[in-house]
């Protein structure tokens, strides 16, 4: 398995390799000359001017640029941003970068979840009326034009009901005098949120060979100090009320996307489910005698979710996809927004490292499906 | 006479199919005894994994039970609801399947599928108490316990076939239901397996039912034999009465069907035509049509189920000389 996993790195580097290169010079063999755009500031001197060029390296010709670049790269330095500039472009995806992941990575989880268990239930209560209003619903909403129904979203439950706010991520009047910035409180709360999820796990996992009372027991009780580890790290720390404006912030983009996205997952879930039903061994556990919900859950669910496994990864590697047009609407500050901006502003170093950032995490995305696929089916083994 | 653990009562099923209704159980009564091995023999479709599933209802969706009693143990089953049938399902219960190989979950540890069946039905076991149950339960059936944490696709069919079985025995149920339980493997395997089934069986007192459309398979190990056609329990004997002096002329035509390795060397006889269509049964009997003795009795009329002697039970209107 390590061996497989170091292979697979490397293979990693060499496809993020050919792919930088391509956007590279796909970048390069844009129409219109950069460069000039930022330095045709007429406040600037010529001699500034080629002082600058000549800083940013554009003096120079293509091929000597690329190799630097890449050179660079290697180091972890993707270059000054003209729009942002004086900052570095690894500082502005530190800064922008988690904020996109919480709201996506809630918004696919959450996405996953329901359409998961709505799936599951609509495989398992086939042929009632409420199949059908889920299944239309669901395509619906899929299906629908992204934009519009965000600003539907905004305009209903902002505008109109005032329960959530219009748009940004953070109450500017309440971050005013903030001991911390955003950035750090964005980074706690993802750290919060991995490290209590892999507690969760490794409580399941531990107490997977006990005895029916133990195990729930133990089950119980591990949710309870995780939950209660969870209020003693943020309660005391005095940037909860900081979290927590992140968090309302949060709810109105993750419920639009999760309304747009958990059908896929849904169908999906279903049509699994309606596969894996006709196995043999659904039959068995029925003859052994196990009730229902443990049928469902235990061996069709866990079965039929292998191949919604993949798809739910895959979908959280490509949420750049879509967060170029939900930051937009919902005037999020993260990747997707920023990579637009570079891009309309042809800031070409903070769209190649929106690019570096994308692909790394497309690549990872697979190299960790594969992973966990091997790991939820005994049958895969990589070598 | 050991009293009977089984007993079911004219029991009928239909299916409700989009072309109509198949009449895949019709009016079928029988009665196993403790510690007793019953046969049940027939073509594809003749009723007889319907019939077996119908003791555990463990039916589809669309099956019907149309009539007739089920009594396990003294409780009619055919008006228990689903959980109450649970408590039935493997604690007493108990089946082999008939795709044995695809009857284990892939994704557990073969243990674990055999503990989850013992912690359904006896609550909370303590873990390794249960490992050392699964443990013997695998010498039981001739498997190395060292196999016990593996994955069903690490094992060989017949691996895959003994560890089912010792899933069937794991909450020591009165009554074990092998449907085909050794059609997927090959011979040798298969009579290693059919043998030691027998050997279980006798050792553990168990009652079984076995069902196979190979009625020379059946014969090792049953005591009793029914033949079941086109829904229907046609002949139901001691195995050695059946084989010697088989009455309905369909038991005859099984038997002549299958080469006989020790008997003299003969040619292999098959009966003409194809069974029949179960949407629309035939009137009468309901192998005349492909009955060579037929007369004009049985096309109109069903011929009762009774003894022929001795508990040899057939319903047909021209017996065959015993």
């Amino acid at each position: 398995m390590l061996r497989y996993v170091l292979r697979r790195l490397g293979q990693i580097v060499i496809t993020l390799f050919v792919f930088l290169t391509l956007v590279y010079f796909l970048l390069e063999a844009q129409p219109g000359d950069y460069a000039q755009t930022f330095l045709s500031n007429p406040k600037l001197t010529k001699e500034q001017r080629e002082a600058l060029k000549a800083q940013f390296g554009l003096d120079r010709p293509l091929w000597e640029r690329y190799l630097r670049y890449m050179g660079s790269l290697l180091k972890g330095n993707l270059g000054i941003s003209f729009e942002h500039y004086p900052r570095s472009v690894v500082s502005v995806i530190a800064e922008r970068a988690p904020r996109t992941i919480l709201l996506f990575l809630t918004a696919q989880i959450l996405s996953f979840l329901l359409g998961f268990s709505a799936g599951k239930v609509l495989a398992w209560r086939r042929g009632q009326a409420f199949e059908y209003v889920l299944t239309i619903g669901g395509v619906t909403l899929y299906t629908v034009f992204t934009p519009w129904f965000g600003l539907m979203m905004i305009w209903i439950f902002a505008y109109i009901l005032h329960l959530f706010p219009v748009g940004k991520f953070v109450t500017p009047t309440l971050w005013r005098g903030a001991p911390v910035d955003a950035n750090y409180v964005f980074i706690r709360i993802l750290l919060s949120a991995f490290v209590a999820s892999l507690a969760l796990f490794l409580v399941l996992l531990a107490t997977r060979r006990l005895n029916l009372a133990l195990r729930r027991g133990l089950r119980g009780a591990g949710v309870l100090i995780i939950l209660a580890g969870l209020l003693a790290y943020w309660l005391p720390s005095g940037i909860t009320r900081y979290a927590l404006d992140i968090l309302y912030h949060l709810i109105l983009p993750v419920m639009t996307l999760t309304l747009i996205n958990f059908a896929g997952m849904m169908l999906l879930t279903r049509n699994s489910m309606l596969e894996t039903m006709r196995e043999d061994f659904v039959m068995a556990a029925r003859a052994k005698g196990l009730p229902d919900g443990v049928i469902r859950d235990k061996h069709v669910a866990r079965n039929a979710m292998l191949p919604v496994i993949t798809s739910f990864i895959f979908s959280i590697a490509f949420v750049l996809d879509g967060g170029v047009i939900t930051e937009t609407v919902f005037s999020w500050p993260g990747m997707g927004l920023t990579l637009l901006e570079a891009a309309v502003a042809q800031d070409i170093p903070m769209v190649m490292g929106g690019l570096v950032f994308t692909g790394t995490l497309a690549l990872l995305g697979h190299l960790v499906a594969d992973m966990t696929y091997a790991y939820l089916d005994p049958r895969i083994r990589y070598t | 006479m050991a009293e009977s653990i089984l007993k079911i009562e004219n029991f009928t099923m239909h299916y409700m199919t989009k072309a109509g209704e198949v009449s895949a159980v019709d009016n079928v009564s029988l009665e196993i005894r403790k510690g007793e091995s019953l046969g049940l023999v027939g073509e594809s479709g003749c009723g007889k994994t319907s019939l077996a599933i119908s003791i555990m209802k463990l039916l589809p969706e669309n099956a019907v039970i149309k009539g007739g009693h089920i009594y396990f143990d003294g409780t009619d089953l055919v008006p228990l609801s689903e959980d109450e049938m649970r408590r039935f399902r493997w604690r007493r219960i108990s089946m082999i399947f008939q795709a044995a190989m695809n009857s284990l979950n892939p994704v557990y540890r073969v243990s674990d599928q055999i503990i989850e069946a013992m912690e359904t039905h006896f609550g909370n076991i303590d873990y390794s108490e249960a490992r050392e149950k699964v443990a013997n339960l695998f010498r039981l059936v001739g498997l190395d316990p060292k196999f016990m944490d593996q994955y069903p696709h690490e094992y060989s069919g017949g691996m895959r076939q003994r560890a089912v079985i010792a899933m069937a025995l794991a909450c020591e149920p009165d009554l074990i239901i092998a449907d085909e339980p050794t059609t997927a493997l090959d011979v040798i395997v298969q009579d290693n397996i059919l043998r030691e089934l027998k050997a279980l069986q006798e050792k553990l007192g168990t009652t079984m039912i076995y069902i196979s459309h190979d009625i020379a398979v059946i014969a090792e190990v049953s005591h009793r034999i029914g033949i079941m056609y086109a829904g229907k329990l046609v002949e139901l004997a001691d195995a050695e009465e059946i084989f010697h002096h088989p009455i309905h002329p369909y038991t005859a035509g099984l038997m002549s069907a299958f080469p006989s390795i020790i008997g003299p060397k003969r040619e292999l006889v098959t009966i003409p035509g194809e069974p029949p269509d179960l949407l629309n049964p035939p009137s009468g009997c309901r192998f005349h049509p492909r009955c060579q003795y037929a007369t004009e009795i049985c096309r109109e009329k069903e011929p009762e189920f009774k003894d022929y002697g001795s508990g040899h039970m057939a319903s047909c209107w021209n017996p065959l000389e015993g």
